[in-house]
């Protein structure tokens, strides 16, 4: 939880300041996509209301806006797990990217909902599939991480079963 | 089965904050985020700041970096001079309005403030202020550089933090002119394509060098604030409109200071 906090801290006071193609990285959502495919969306389920209601606290959006928006992760990771592939990792690239546009698609919708929408029209070419982009150049940071993490904890764990 | 009652019942609950934001009933607990937030954020900002300037400037060295931007720093402030002095030069043959320039502008009075974040999303250009409305900030103020030239407006006044709408931002418009030509029109953000002056008049006379400031119609900024320079003309002849790409005179990607102009009042105009 705390990673999830620190990454959502991060993302708001550092990501503007490293643009690609014109637009922000959003870690949040890539961190918390990988951590779905990698241990399962369970996890997700609990760490998405809070890590999202922490972004939109610090943020100028209202309080819900990026849990909306980061809901599709849940079902995304579903149907990943439902249809296994013979690499995670290009599946894990995949759902990022669905999920990237997902995420905006949806952050569109509810800011034109409260009466400050972006202009649609200009959207898909300069955000919409940059942003997509740029969260898959960014998923191996986070695929791996979370691989390597679940791989040690599954390691550590047996060990503690035989200590105890 | 499980998944989709999550679905609704975290979708709903985010609805309600939704609702409860909009009628700013969660304002306090903002404040209260970004009173703990913001040192963290600073501290990652400078933690981050070395790298982000390297990946600007991976060509540049230290030094002509930090003469750049002294640089532009000077250029600022004496376009936005300039600006001042061609607006005084063109009211002067104009005593009448000059009167009632003065009469809507008081002695100007500014509040420094610190940048403390900028908005995350690729679809705002909005950054957070460290004064807020126990600071005397409110809603709709006019939020400038340290060189004097137009940064925003304060589009969010929490108690100890403010949100500015930068004149970037796709859904800003300022009524503008280009006082070379005194031709008027309206400048806009759009998405990552900085700002454009629009409903130029075709028979106008704008070149890329004239200087872009604030016309002060509708009553939302002051007259003759510096907006920029134009950097290209666009529009066939057969056009009724020409537009103008304009290069914003403040560094707002860097910005690090603002002041809001706090004696300024805006003037929202009801149709009679």
């Amino acid at each position: 939880m705390p990673l999830i906090l620190f990454v959502a801290l991060a993302q708001v006071a550092t990501a503007p300041y490293f643009p690609l193609l014109g637009v922000t990285a959003n870690p949040l959502l890539v961190l918390l996509m990988c951590w779905a495919v990698v241990r399962g969306p369970r996890e997700t389920m609990v760490l998405i209301p809070l890590a999202g209601t922490f972004k939109d606290l610090i943020t100028t959006d209202p309080v819900g806006v990026s849990v909306l928006a980061l809901l599709p992760i849940v079902p995304l990771a579903a149907i990943r797990e439902r249809q296994p592939t013979e690499s995670e990792f290009l599946a894990t690239l995949a759902v990022v990217a669905v999920a990237s546009l997902s995420y905006h698609l949806l952050y569109m919708m509810i800011l034109t909902a409260v009466g400050d929408g972006p202009p649609w029209l200009q959207s898909p070419m300069r955000v919409l599939l940059p942003a997509a982009l740029f969260n898959a150049l960014i998923t191996p940071i986070f695929y791996l991480s979370v691989r390597w993490a679940t791989t040690l904890s599954e390691m550590v764990r047996p060990s503690i079963r035989v200590l105890g | 089965m499980r998944t989709l009652v999550w679905l609704l019942v975290v979708g709903l609950v985010a609805l309600l904050g939704i609702a409860l934001s909009q009628l700013g009933a969660l304002d306090p607990l903002k404040n209260g985020a970004l009173t703990v937030a913001s040192p963290l954020e600073r501290g990652l900002r400078t933690a981050a700041s070395p790298a982000a300037d390297f990946l600007d400037n991976v060509t540049d060295r230290q030094d002509l970096e930090d003469e750049n931007r002294l640089l532009r720093q000077q250029i600022e402030e004496l376009t936005a001079e300039i600006a001042h002095l061609k607006e005084a030069e063109f009211t002067a043959a104009d005593l009448a309005e000059l009167a009632e320039v003065e009469e809507s502008r008081p002695d100007d009075q500014f509040l420094a403030a610190r940048v403390i974040a900028r908005d995350p999303s690729n679809l705002k250009e909005r950054l957070a202020i460290d004064r807020g409305s126990s600071d005397g900030v409110s809603e709709g103020m006019v939020v400038m550089s340290e060189g004097g030239s137009l940064v925003g407006v304060v589009s969010k006044a929490l108690n100890d933090f403010a949100w500015v709408t930068l004149i970037t931002d796709p859904n800003n418009n300022v009524n503008a002119m280009v006082l070379e030509s005194r031709a008027q029109g309206v400048v806009s953000g759009s998405l990552h394509d900085g700002l454009s002056m629009e409903l130029i008049p075709q028979d106008a006379e704008v070149e890329p060098g004239n200087t872009v400031a604030t016309s002060g119609l509708g009553g939302n900024f002051p007259q003759a604030l510096l907006i920029g320079q134009v950097a290209a003309v666009r529009g066939e002849q057969q056009d009724v409109f020409k537009k103008a790409e304009v290069e914003p005179a403040a560094g707002l990607s860097h910005l690090e200071n603002v002041l809001v102009l706090v004696s300024f009042t805006a003037t929202h105009l009801v149709s009679p």
